[in-house]
């Protein structure tokens, strides 16, 4: 009795009905599960919600601090990816579907949603049976005029955020600094990031209009690593941005990338950057790379994850480590050219390999300005592009 | 109470400038000659931190500037410090000494005490630390003086007695001819301070201290007064202690409050005092900590531990008190607290403190390298009077330009 009202139910009250094809919904709900954490407070973003227009249809997950949305067009390049049987939406728990969806046997995927929210997941011979949630209880995405676009492309915005978002702060002791900073000014854009201990600059010339309203944002670094991670070479070149006071967009054809930005006003760094260089050295990025590695491995924990550097004379460096348990390791580094004062300067192995792994320029100028003070590394063809260190103080 | 036991015997071993000797194994070259561990000895503002006894020989003391030393003496050969070569060779010392006896306790990188009671062998205690200083000086090829007394005190202030390669003993009944002639200062446990106090009330020696009345000097310096009193008698029934060490993995300040406290205002005055306590602690045991943990109990006793770890060891009191009013501000849950605790973890020997520098506030730290050079400066121009800090060096200095106008030309 109760089964024959359950299959009138579903006859009835048919809520949504989609067959879509296999691969392009897996590479979707991969896409969206990033944005999904299972640590999340609100139980609607525990799911992943799926919405079928006569366009396409359409995955959404969210940690309301970065939403995440894929879309997939009913039909791409003359191929059909999607029969639209009824039009709707619903939201299934983003874990058990994005496992099921993975492993389903066969090329097509049907999703049949009843007006009780019982999900059938049919593919093959295979069915499963979700409870669903209702859409209308998930969060509302912002509204953002699409005015105030920029458009960025999509390689150059992997390599900023590769080439920055590593020094943001993981602390929670300065909020702001986890952000990194972005600055519209004068046909660039300048993006910083800082942990207090290293910095990174990159500047990029952009077509930016006059009278654009995004001046400044402060972007989580965690979005920004998200962002770099679902940006892959299934799109076009070309990045949208579009930004309000509290949300930026990143936008290509099949996903939306929404993060919160961050509160606060950034702290000024421009003026911390020594400019009064007082050693300088020009060297093989690779060189410093794989001797800094190796000095490391003697000083892997991180309280003592120290390295001395030494200039001899004109064309060498002593790079030296030790570690009281384990013993030294001591290394002759050849450089191009060394000038301005002798030196002597105590810093972190890791921030040196973080930094050195992220230039890809063959040739390094590394510019000095005292053992206590920071100092600076540049690729020697790349004007755009500034890391800097601070050292350790070792008596 | 301390009687009734059998007699001990107990050993303090101290390392002759222990740097210096660790440098001049490691450069046979360098044996016999004036050497100084500074500070980088390269841009001559570096401070002293040890001689060898060669150097002493030429006036050459610890904190004195390089520059100052190498006029006492131009042939000083001056190394910047290397202490993870200092560390290995106390590491050394100590396998070393415990191969006699478990009962080895490590005080600092260069000196420790050993009960030596209970060695069988039959050995005499003077033919024992015999052998073990030549061990040391052969098989380590590091000089070292050697107390021997019936306790940690007298065996401390035995070492001090004759340097360098000393065996000194320091029996009960020698204490009125070899300990209470000496200066209170000397007194291992009186600092300048309680030195201070102890003259006012007309204790200048030892044997002063000895034969002061000691519920007078109780009532004057507290618990510590009535322990310098035992001590300055020979009485130190303290144990050879080989986890003593370890102790200072962690020190900590708690406080439980007369009333529950509800607001953050309360707890950051509770914050204050205590950070002011660990952060005297940690200097008085020359360490600095990598972690700082706090205690909340609540009224319900509910107790909750929360410790956050850093890359640069802190010592000071302010360091301290932020580290604690940020790790309360995330883990207070709002509730009525009766307990407030501070722990500093993670310790390090304050030698081997390094600070991650800031980009906000690097400038602090680089401020004291031109402000030493400056002064160094001045000092070669107007000589040693120069160098006081505050208002007297200044006084001094604008004294100095006014009477001597010959020296007009060097400005």
């Amino acid at each position: 009795m109760a089964d024959a009202i359950h299959s009138m139910a579903v006859e009835e009250g048919l809520a949504m009905k989609v067959i879509v094809a296999k691969d392009k919904l897996v590479a979707c709900t991969n896409d969206v599960m990033r944005a999904v954490s299972s640590k999340t407070t609100i139980s609607i973003l525990t799911g992943i919600k799926i919405t079928a227009t006569s366009g396409g249809l359409t995955l959404t997950g969210s940690d309301s601090d970065i939403t995440i949305q894929a879309f997939i067009p009913t039909e791409e390049n003359g191929i059909e990816n999607i029969q639209i049987i009824k039009p709707g939406s619903i939201v299934l728990q983003a874990r058990y579907f994005a496992d099921i969806v993975k492993k389903l046997p066969d090329d097509t995927v049907t999703i049949e949603v009843d007006s009780r929210l019982m999900t059938r997941i049919q593919s093959g011979h295979s069915e499963f049976n979700l409870n669903g949630m209702d859409a209308d209880e998930y969060p509302r995405l912002p509204v953002l005029r699409e005015e105030n676009t920029l458009s960025i492309r999509k390689d150059l915005l992997k390599q900023i955020i590769r080439q920055t978002v590593y020094a943001v702060s993981t602390s929670e002791n300065r909020p702001i600094l986890t952000g990194a900073n972005w600055v519209f000014e004068n046909k660039t854009l300048k993006c910083v990031a800082t942990d207090s201990h290293r910095l990174a600059r990159r500047t990029v010339t952009m077509d930016v209009e006059e009278n654009h309203t995004i001046t400044n944002l402060v972007i989580p670094g965690k979005s920004l690593n998200e962002l770099g991670k679902i940006l892959d070479d299934r799109d076009q070149d070309v990045v949208e941005m579009i930004a309000t006071d509290n949300q930026v967009l990143f936008k290509t054809d099949h996903i939306q990338f929404y993060s919160r930005l961050l509160e606060g006003k950034y702290p000024e760094t421009e003026g911390l950057i020594p400019n009064d260089v007082k050693t300088e050295v020009v060297l093989k990025t690779k060189d410093l790379l794989q001797a800094i590695d190796r000095a490391s491995l003697l000083a892997r924990d991180e309280r003592n994850n120290l390295v001395k550097l030494k200039t001899v004379d004109q064309s060498s460096l002593e790079i030296l480590s030790q570690s009281p348990e384990v013993g030294r390791v001591y290394e002759n580094v050849p450089a191009n050219k060394i000038s301005g004062e002798e030196l002597r300067i105590s810093f972190s192995a890791k921030y040196m390999m973080d930094a050195l792994n992220r230039i890809d320029s063959e040739e390094l100028i590394i510019q000095f300005t005292g053992a206590m003070k920071p100092f600076i590394l540049k690729p020697v063809d790349d004007p755009d592009l500034l890391m800097l260190i601070l050292p350790v103080r070792t008596n | 109470m301390a009687e009734s036991k059998p007699a001990r015997i107990i050993f303090h071993i101290d390392m002759n400038s222990f740097y210096a000797s660790v440098e001049m194994r490691h450069h046979p070259e360098w044996r016999g000659k004036p050497l100084a561990i500074a500070g980088r000895p390269e841009e001559r503002r570096g401070i002293i931190v040890t001689a060898s006894y060669e150097a002493r020989k030429k006036g050459v003391k610890a904190t004195m500037p390089v520059w100052q030393a190498k006029r006492l003496c131009p042939e000083l050969i001056v190394q910047t410090p290397n202490f993870d070569l200092y560390k290995k060779a106390s590491q050394q010392l100590f396998q070393l000494l415990r191969t006699y006896t478990p009962y080895v306790e490590k005080v600092s990188i260069d000196e420790g005490y050993m009960d030596v009671t209970t060695i069988k062998a039959g050995m005499h205690p003077v033919r024992l630390a015999q052998t073990i200083q030549t061990r040391v000086k052969t098989e380590l090829e590091l000089p070292s003086s050697i107390g021997i007394a019936p306790n940690k005190f007298l065996a401390k202030m035995a070492s001090d007695m004759k340097k360098p390669m000393g065996i000194t003993i320091l029996r009960k009944r020698d204490l009125a001819t070899k300990l209470w002639p000496l200066a209170i200062q000397e007194m291992h446990g009186v600092g300048k301070k309680t030195a201070e106090k102890l003259k006012a009330l007309k204790i200048y020696t030892i044997g002063d201290l000895a034969h002061f009345d000691k519920k007078r000097l109780e009532s004057m310096l507290g618990v510590y007064g009535g322990k310098l009193h035992e001590r300055a008698n020979g009485i130190d029934d303290r144990p050879v202690d080989p986890e003593a060490e370890a102790v200072h993995k962690s020190i900590s300040q708690s406080t439980t409050l007369p009333e529950d406290i509800a607001s953050v205002n309360e707890a950051k005055d509770v914050f204050l005092t205590l950070s002011q306590r660990l952060s005297k602690k940690l200097k008085d045991h020359n360490v600095c900590a990598y972690q700082i943990a706090i205690t909340i109990r609540y009224h319900d006793w509910q107790t909750v531990n929360r410790s956050k770890t850093m890359k640069s060891a802190v010592y000071l009191s302010q360091d301290i008190f932020e580290m604690a009013m940020f790790l309360f501000n995330e883990n207070w849950d709002g509730r009525p607290v009766r307990l407030l605790g501070i722990s500093a973890n993670a310790l390090e020997d304050a030698a081997f403190r390094t600070k991650q520098l800031d980009l906000f506030t690097y400038a602090e730290d680089a401020k004291d390298e031109p402000l030493l050079e400056t002064i160094q400066q001045l000092e070669e121009k107007f000589g040693t009077s120069v160098v006081q800090k505050g208002m007297r060096g200044f006084a001094s200095q604008k004294e100095h330009k006014g009477r001597s106008s010959n020296d007009k030309s060097t400005f």
